[in-house]
């Protein structure tokens, strides 16, 4: 068994997205968490308390966040995807634009971050042939 | 449906087609589309332009795999692209690259200030939970709304979003940071006395 690496409580406190997004595979130190976790109630009451935010915050945001579309839109979606397929009497000028942003950032730790933004876009612009 | 089957499908039948399989989702598009774009007319717009160019491209989606994350990619995209022409770069908040989970130390909070954040939570109206969503920055809202609503993994936001799934962790857990602190700001006004931990500024 490899030693594992002791951490302080704020470490894992801020590893608690990882805990609740089940996701510990992606945190950079997993066994140390966990093994914190084991022999620190602290951070084991804090834990059960970010679950139980997370919970509720989640019942309250879906809560809140249902309003229904138009009634007309489902109509006026069928009709426009309709004018596309039948395609007569239409002219269509497409443009494509596409770029790439490329930045590099290194922090104070040293740590590198390379990020790459592909911007595209495509307009269609229909003409009905009168 | 067999690909050989796809080749065949005439253009009436592959609308007919993808109406039944996506238009169930309107409504749930209709309202991430609210919280992207915060006005209604913007959404229905960009609701209806998602459809036309998910129908264009629909060709490309695989059968069985998952039509509605597909949708959401669509919406996403399309509004990054097209409804904030006038801020074209992501704000990339500040501090996003930075190695967030060192740079802010955290403590414990006292059972009172847990049980106060979860009273206060639980006696907020809507108005000030959709308020909240709507004042913290974008990629942190489509993050957490994509999660907490939708209920799609931090993998699948990855793919939704186009970026790397630490960066999604990262903006999931700010984004939910920063709507926690504004929601104890709210209900600070309201009279519900919260000791966040998260809150800004506040020495323990």
């Amino acid at each position: 068994m490899s030693h594992i690496e002791e951490i302080p409580c704020f470490e894992v406190l801020s590893s608690v997205v990882f805990i609740v997004e089940g996701a510990m595979e992606e945190a950079h130190n997993p066994q140390a968490i966990a093994s914190h976790l084991d022999s620190c109630l602290a951070c084991r009451s804090e834990v059960t308390h970010e679950q139980a935010m997370h919970s509720l915050l989640q019942d309250v945001l879906r809560r809140t966040c249902d309003e229904k579309a138009p009634a007309d839109l489902q109509q006026s979606i069928h009709e426009a995807l309709l004018r596309q397929v039948s395609g007569v009497g239409i002219t269509e000028v497409v443009t494509q634009f596409s770029m790439t942003e490329i930045s590099i950032e290194i922090d104070e730790f040293g740590n590198v971050e390379h990020s790459e933004i592909q911007i595209e876009e495509t307009h269609v612009q229909r003409y009905e042939d009168s | 449906m067999a690909s050989k089957d796809l080749v065949l499908e005439s253009a009436t039948d592959r609308n007919d087609r993808f109406e039944r399989d996506a238009l169930v989702f309107m409504d749930q598009l209709y309202a991430a589309a609210l919280r992207y774009t915060k006005n209604p007319e913007d959404a229905r717009d960009l609701v209806q332009d998602t459809y036309l160019k998910a129908f264009n491209s629909f060709h490309q989606f695989e059968e069985g795999t998952n039509l509605r994350a597909w949708l959401y990619r669509v919406l996403t995209t399309t509004f990054i692209n097209t409804y904030r022409k006038d801020q074209r770069r992501p704000q990339l908040a500040s501090g996003e690259l930075e190695d967030w989970q060192l740079a802010e130390a955290q403590s414990h909070t006292s059972d009172l200030g847990k049980s106060a954040e979860v009273e206060a939570l639980e006696n907020l109206p809507d108005s000030d939970i959709k308020r909240a969503l709507q004042e913290i920055p974008e990629e942190f809202r489509i993050a957490v709304y994509l999660a907490d609503v939708e209920g799609f993994s931090y993998k699948e936001i990855a793919d939704i979003v186009e970026v790397p799934a630490g960066t999604v962790m990262s903006r999931l857990h700010r984004g939910r940071k920063l709507l926690r602190e504004k929601l104890a700001d709210y209900a600070k006004e309201l009279g519900y006395s919260t000791e966040s931990k998260s809150k800004k500024g506040e020495k323990r």
